[in-house]
């Protein structure tokens, strides 16, 4: 019997990872070369007026004006609380009089009425002092509720002042609150406005772009269905007021210039005949440019 | 208006905007550049590999060592080794078992040796080999499918050119330009698999030669030493 033994050896390297992220590498580095160092960009201008044609209604783009920036609504300033009046400088304290010296006593003649007298005086004198106390507590009294009156109206006074100054501060706010929400609406009133703005001058522009390329489409469709005559001679002019269904269907053709070549003139009115429908772009504002009526100028060389 | 008025095109744009067949065809090339390029990279480390094990066996094998060592060695290491000691290893086993053998004559032991040498040698070659044939086939083909690609682009813009009465060069170039894209796609693919592919052959003809003298070199120190013996 025969049998295979010691078996060949048989590698088999596996796939490499290393290679693999080597061949990424290489694509994404591709793909960066192709996108950042190509870039195809397609800049149309918009079309040029050719003298093919002439009074035509090109309503010219209103150049698109900045909002001027809107003067930011000053505040007024707010006024000044006014200075609360200086409350009256308090009257001076009454100050009670003193009272009036009580008069010197005549000296006592005698010794022995000097006793009775002595007694007769003191009784007066108490009698006096105790008079002058009244007076003094009753003039005590009234400086006290002269104080007290003068208090009140003061009082009175700044709760006055203050409520009165409450109703300003109250007042102006409101009027702040007006004139900011004013403000607010005017300037979104002008954002809307300039937006408007912008959004017409754009349509404006796509109008005069389509415009002329229509314009330059129609002028090519004829060139190339006119047959010059051989005899032409130079670059005459000729023109042609074509009228139009919205269509593009051509209705009639009058001609308002001669060349003076009537086969040449023949030949661009046959021209535009056959030319009939003349292409029209789609947009109706657009299409306004040539339709009902527009004028054609044709010479046979640019 | 037409659409494609005042458009940006950019290749990104381009290829997303591509029909379908274009875009398969890119994609199919994509992948094959992809596929073509891992290869590049697998067989260079490979081949890089295979060069240094060369060297590096060929100076032990001529620096006069023991055979008989170095074969143990080498049985040892098996799957470490390069494509030489491969066939050195699988030379030197089979001698080995055809000298225990009495009465075989020195050119029977030659024989069988050279002839597991190269069988050995054959599939080290083929091991060495293998993607090349995947290289070759990108090389020679994506052109070729770009072309498709954009022949087919092409088609498609013109074909779109018909219902508008006026043509203009803006209504095709679009299209043209995303249909050469493809051509360009087939292109990038093809160049580094046929570089790749004169290349790696080259080097593993030159592989092949050495790997081929060492074994006649090596049947001939083995023949020298039957005789000896015998």
């Amino acid at each position: 019997m025969i049998a295979a033994t010691d078996a060949p050896h048989f590698s088999r390297p596996g796939p490499n990872l290393a290679a693999g992220v080597l061949a990424l590498g290489v694509h994404v580095a591709f793909l960066l070369l192709l996108v950042v160092g190509v870039s195809w960009q397609t800049d149309h201008p918009a079309p040029v007026m050719v003298d093919l044609w002439e009074a035509l209604p090109v309503s010219p783009t209103p150049p698109v004006v900045e909002p001027e920036p809107q003067p930011e609504p000053v505040p007024p300033p707010p006024p000044e609380p006014v200075k609360s009046v200086e409350p009256p400088p308090p009257a001076p304290p009454v100050v009670p009089r003193p009272a009036p010296a009580p008069e010197p006593l005549p000296a006592p003649r005698a010794a022995d009425i000097a006793l009775e007298k002595k007694k007769a005086e003191t009784a007066r004198l108490e009698k006096l002092k105790a008079l002058q106390a009244a007076e003094e507590k009753a003039l005590a009294d009234a400086a006290q509720a002269e104080v007290e009156a003068m208090k009140r109206a003061r009082d009175q006074q700044l709760a006055e002042q203050k409520r009165r100054e409450l109703l300003r501060q109250m007042e102006e706010d409101e009027l702040m609150m007006r004139m900011a929400e004013e403000s607010a609406a005017s300037e979104l009133r002008q954002a809307r406005e300039a937006e408007a703005r912008l959004v017409a001058s754009r349509r404006q522009a796509e109008i005069t772009r389509a415009v002329g390329q229509y314009r330059d489409k129609i002028s090519a469709t004829v060139r190339g269905n006119t047959r010059l005559p051989a005899d032409l001679k130079g670059n005459p002019e000729v023109r042609f007021l074509v009228r139009l269904l919205p269509t593009g269907e051509v209705t009639d053709i009058r001609r308002t210039q001669s060349s003076g070549n009537p086969a040449y003139d023949e030949a661009v009115e046959r021209a535009i005949r056959k030319s009939s429908p003349l292409p029209l772009p789609a947009d109706r504002e657009a299409r306004a440019a040539f339709v009902p009526e527009l004028s054609f100028v044709h010479r046979p060389k640019e | 208006m037409n659409p494609e008025f005042g458009q940006n095109l950019s290749v990104l744009h381009l290829v997303l905007q591509a029909s379908l067949p274009v875009q398969v065809v890119m994609a199919l090339l994509l992948g094959a550049s992809f596929m073509s390029w891992w290869f590049i990279f697998v067989k260079w480390f490979a081949l890089k590999r295979a060069r240094r094990v060369a060297d590096r066996f060929e100076r032990e094998f001529w620096a006069g060592g023991d055979i008989n060592a170095m074969y143990q060695r080498v049985s040892a290491e098996r799957d470490s080794v390069g494509e030489m000691e491969r066939i050195f290893e699988a030379g030197f086993r089979e001698f080995m078992k055809l000298r225990r053998q009495a009465g075989l004559t020195v050119n029977v032991v030659i024989d069988g040796t050279r002839r597991a040498m190269r069988a050995t040698y054959q599939r080290e070659l083929d091991g060495l080999e293998s993607h090349l044939s995947f290289l070759a086939t990108v090389g020679s083909v994506s052109p070729y499918v770009g072309l498709f690609g954009t022949v087919w682009g092409i088609m498609i813009a013109f074909m779109g050119l018909s219902s508008v009465a006026q043509a203009t060069l803006a209504q095709v170039a679009p299209g043209i330009a995303e249909a050469l894209i493809a051509t360009a796609m087939g292109l990038f693919a093809a160049i580094p698999a046929v570089i790749g592919y004169n290349r790696y052959t080259h080097d593993i003809d030159r592989l092949a030669n050495r790997m081929e003298s060492f074994m006649e070199e090596f049947s001939n120190i083995l023949q020298r030493q039957a005789t000896k013996a015998a």
